[in-house]
């Protein structure tokens, strides 16, 4: 099967260019194992990687014009010729691998830790399973990139607007029964550029390849900062 | 050019679980904490771990420390060090309440508390019924504890170095540990972090096996700077297979699934469990379980196309606990297996997982050394982690003990760090040359022209080890493994990189990896070689029974010479009677 | 303008304008369609009617403030550097007043007519 696969070192190249490259495809091969099997023929490729399965969130690529991770894209299910580039949007470091400081910045922007004021108690702060279940479709979080990168908003704006997975971050702190700075994040996310920026363009919710829907989080949000304003 | 250099209180290698649950003690005093990591801390495979941390929080059951700690000790199959083991059993409990408190969006039961599931080896009463001791979030415990970890540490502000891998470890002439020379990966370049303490929680080592459940970067690194630096590798010859891998692939697919109600055919439909373990049937310990799978399939009772597994079946618990409790086994049968474990058996076989030995340590996190008849701390050393041996699981885990010892032993390792930095207020000089000894390992790959490529090594090696140091351990095979691997070993020097560039150069990274694989991996082979006798997960068809009249002692593997030493179990518990070593049938 | 003013309360006008701008013109294309002024005279006493001509007053405030928000999100996008934006922005802000101006005028003249 055919790959054209985006190359770029800086210490030899200008620009970016697409090398071709033959792979022999298994059943059950995953975009993964073809790059490893590039690698295998050419060691200079460069990309990130380390579980495999799916859930350490590295091998985010752009793969014909969607982007995906690429330990869980069933080569079958691509169309020749593969086309795989780096996530758009970000500076290419090498190859396929992108620099990814601005995402993770906005991550860190929206406090994402649990906040408590009340003192702990003994034992685990008690939870219900009816509000245990609304953190569901929100820390299974990776933070593997593909939706940010995919976000025309966030393209835009890199170093203002958080992208869909900050905010998702955002909401799943929200929305935990547990925690106790609703206010202060609600007021940290005011004004034109943090939040606002999404326009529902929805590509991030496309994207994840963990099923997750940041514009919905994103909606949560904005009706929960409406009904604390009237 | 001059080295650039970093001066920090504590050095942290490492940002799994162990890794951060130590800097989080440390960015919460003052201290200047550094924690280097070779991928961004969540990829660390910790993020990976699904079952659950086990702690004795009698949420669903009855529970408490004393049978987890009976538990523990008869998993390891005695040769665990029982006061480890109670520190660890106590601590377990405030350990998952302080988890919950740092944000782990544990599962919950109807009165709110933290649901807990039952996992393999757990009883009530010392042996006596099912115990349910697992702490889980749904099935992605791991992702839950090293995500919020990492958000505690953001909010602490933790100095992190991202994507810097840690080359090898700067001692002085004493051996006292000054901390260690790293490379920046995005830019190539090296950098000399100077430390008053190190703390090694690199993870375990599972890639030194072709099949495994382990990422990409669980090469062991840790440990075989620890052996280059001269300290042994502790009970290296207990590896843990898991009895549910994925057939093929290695995913793993977690004894959680078993917990909730899951078990095991052969090709006959027979739930061949009850034979090997009439009682805890498919929760009995990890090694029964993986051993009576590659049994069946050695005798022919196998299922597929080509009789080369077992099927775990799911599909009987009905769709909405499956998908309530389970989520990510189902999309991973479906990703991996092609199955929906919602309506099918999902076809598994054992996989590589988890090694319980490692850099030796006591229950404060500091390494420590046999010297003369007794052992002492190497100064400035801690280890944490999968990389490290306290020795809390002997010669088997227990499913749902490596979160917490990761946990435990990191968050105490941290502790201690503080306590030394009140007496320590200065760094130690500067050894020249145990930097250029560091150096030139980076530099050795700068070496041009033809050789061997590092792919071709690398697999042969992990294909050597699957063959001869695996599941089942004969002389015959081991001997014939530890030759071939010895072998291998000398053609290293012989291996080139043929990609010279500077930035993000993967290429450069697996060289430094595959030299750490092979010291690791022959740490593996060599100490099973020499332990004659079958206990835990090490089992030997030549020797079958357990002896612990000979052999109820830890092994310790040196670097040099590949020599073995050994040092006595610790049978004595901290504050209550020894649970003397019987018969461990399930 | 304050930080409130530009994310919440700007998103929330948005919707709000978008709404009445919708409903009007539901409006104006049903009186077309069924009761449309045969004449000036008519069209005048319709306009100039107290409800229309209050209704047509908010409907021209909803257009402009919409637009307003809707042309500065397309600025904040595109236009990274702060002068050109802020003349753009000044530029938008002077047309939609004038326009605003204009209308009112031609509402008031209708009514005086
Ligand atoms: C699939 C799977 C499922 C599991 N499920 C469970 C479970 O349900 N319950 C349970 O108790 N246990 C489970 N385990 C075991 C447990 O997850 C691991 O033992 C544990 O997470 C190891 O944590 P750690 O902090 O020691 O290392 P890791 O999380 O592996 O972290 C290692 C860190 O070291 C860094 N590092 C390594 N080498 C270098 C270097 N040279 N330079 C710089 N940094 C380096 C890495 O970047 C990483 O940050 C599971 C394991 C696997 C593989
Ligand atoms: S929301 Fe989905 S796509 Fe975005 S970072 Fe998280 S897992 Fe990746």
């Amino acid at each position: 099967m055919k790959f054209l696969v985006s190359r770029f070192n800086p210490e030899s190249d200008t620009s970016p260019y697409m090398q071709e490259f033959e792979v022999e495809v298994v059943r059950g091969m995953m975009l993964r194992d073809a790059l490893l099997e590039i690698k295998r023929h050419d060691e200079s490729f460069a990309f990130r990687h380390s579980c495999g399965e799916g859930v350490c969130g590295s091998d985010g690529v752009n793969v014909n014009g969607t982007n995906k991770l690429a330990c869980i894209t069933p080569i079958s299910e691509l169309t020749e010729p593969v086309e795989v580039r780096p996530f758009p949007g970000r500076p290419i470091i090498r190859d396929l691998v992108v620099d990814m400081t601005q995402f993770y910045q906005q991550y860190r922007a929206v406090k994402p830790w649990l906040v408590r004021d009340d003192p702990m108690p003994e034992q685990e702060i008690l939870q219900s399973p009816e509000e245990r279940d609304k953190l569901d479709g929100l820390y299974e979080c990776i933070l593997c990139g593909c939706c940010s990168t995919a976000c025309p908003s966030f393209w835009w704006n890199p170093e203002k607007f958080h992208g869909p997975q900050a905010l998702l971050t955002a909401w799943r702190f929200l929305a935990d029964s547990r925690d106790q700075a609703t206010d202060e994040r609600l007021d940290a996310l005011e004004g034109p550029y943090k939040l606002f920026r999404c326009h529902t363009i929805m590509n991030c919710v496309d994207v994840c390849p963990k099923g997750l829907n940041p514009t919905k989080a994103i909606g949560h949000i904005k009706t929960l900062m409406l009904k604390n304003a009237v | 050019m001059a080295l650039n250099k970093r001066r920090f209180d504590a050095l942290i290698i490492g940002a799994g679980g162990a890794g951060l649950n130590a800097a989080i003690q440390l960015a919460n005093t003052d201290a200047r904490v550094a924690v280097v990591s070779k991928v961004f801390p969540t990829r660390s495979h910790t993020v990976a771990a699904q079952g659950g941390v086990n702690a004795a929080l009698a949420n669903v059951l009855p529970d408490n420390w004393h049978w987890h700690m009976f538990d523990t000790v008869k998993g390891s199959d005695y040769l665990g060090d029982q006061d480890a083991i109670e520190f660890m059993c106590r601590e377990a409990i405030p350990t998952v309440y302080e988890l919950e408190h740092n944000g782990v969006p544990f599962s919950r039961l109807d009165d709110g508390k933290i649901y807990q599931r039952a996992f393999g080896g757990q009883s009530q009463d010392f042996g006596g019924a099912q115990a349910a001791r697992t702490c889980a979030a749904a099935d992605r415990t791991g992702h839950a504890i090293l995500h919020a970890l990492y958000q505690q540490n953001v909010r602490a502000r933790t100095h992190f170095f991202d994507e810097y891998f840690a080359i090898d470890l700067i001692r002085d002439d004493e051996g006292a540990i000054l901390g260690a020379l790293v490379m920046e990966i995005e830019t190539g370049e090296p950098l000399l972090i100077e430390a008053k303490a190190t703390v090694l929680a690199t993870g375990g080592c599972g890639q030194v096996y072709r099949t495994t459940s382990n990422a990409h970067i669980n090469t062991g690194d840790g440990m075989a700077m620890a052996l280059r630096a001269g300290i042994p590798l502790m009970d290296m010859e207990f590896f843990q297979f898991h009895p549910t891998g994925i057939a093929g692939r290695g995913m793993l697919i977690t004894e959680g699934v078993r917990g909730e109600g899951g078990y095991l055919v052969n090709r006959d439909g027979e739930r061949f469990m009850e034979r090997y373990a009439p009682n805890a049937k498919d929760l009995a310990s990890r090694d029964v379980v993986s051993r009576a799978i590659v049994t069946e399939v050695k005798e022919g009772r196998g299922c597929g196309p080509q009789a080369d597994h077992v099927l775990l079946k799911v599909d009987h618990l009905g769709e909405e606990i499956v998908s309530k409790r389970l989520p990510g086994i189902r999309e991973s049968g479906r990703i991996f297996a092609g199955v929906d474990a919602a309506h099918e058996p999902l076809p598994v076989f054992p996989t590589a997982h988890y090694v319980m030995g490692g850099i030796p340590t006591d229950p404060y996190g500091r390494v420590i050394v046999p010297q003369g008849t007794g052992e002492e701390v190497v100064p400035g050393l801690y280890a944490a982690g999968e990389c490290a041996c306290v020795s809390v699981h002997g010669a088997n885990r227990l499913g749902g003990n490596s979160l917490l010892d990761i946990l435990v032993f990191g968050r105490a390792a941290g502790l201690d760090v503080i306590e030394n930095l009140q007496e320590h207020k200065n760094h130690r000089p500067m050894n020249e040359s145990s930097v250029e000894a560091a150096m030139a390992r980076l530099t050795r790959w700068d070496q041009k022209g033809e050789g061997i490529s590092i792919r071709e090594l690398r697999d042969e090696f992990r294909k050597t080890m699957e063959d001869h140091a695996g599941v089942f351990r004969t002389e015959e095979i081991m001997g014939e493994g530890v030759e071939k691997l010895k072998a291998l070993r000398d053609r290293l020097p012989e291996v080139r990189l043929h990609d010279h560039s500077k930035v993000f150069n993967t290429a450069r990274v697996e060289a430094l990896e595959l030299e750490n694989l092979f010291d690791t991996g022959i740490a593996i082979a060599y100490s099973a070689l020499m332990r004659k006798e079958s206990r835990g997960a090490h089992s030997r068809p030549d020797y079958p029974d357990r002896d612990d009249t000979n052999w109820m002692k830890h092994s310790l593997y040196f670097r040099e010479d590949d020599r073995m030493d050994y040092k006595p179990v610790r049978t004595k518990p901290l504050t209550v009677e020894t649970f003397p070593p019987k018969a461990r049938v399930y | 303008m304050s930080r409130k003013a530009s994310g919440l309360k700007a998103w929330a006008i948005q919707r709000l304008t978008a709404i009445y701008i919708g409903l009007f013109a539901l409006y104006l294309v049903a009186v077309l369609l069924f009761a449309a002024p045969v004449d000036f005279v008519a069209w005048k006493e319709w306009i100039g009617g107290p409800l229309v001509s209050v209704m047509l007053l908010l409907f021209i405030v909803s257009v402009l403030m919409h637009a307003w928000i809707g042309v500065r999100d397309i600025l904040i996008d595109y236009v990274h550097p702060i002068a050109i934006r802020a003349s753009l922005l000044g530029l938008v802000a002077m047309a939609l007043v004038g326009m605003g101006l204009w209308a009112a005028q031609a509402l008031i003249l209708v009514r005086m007519a």
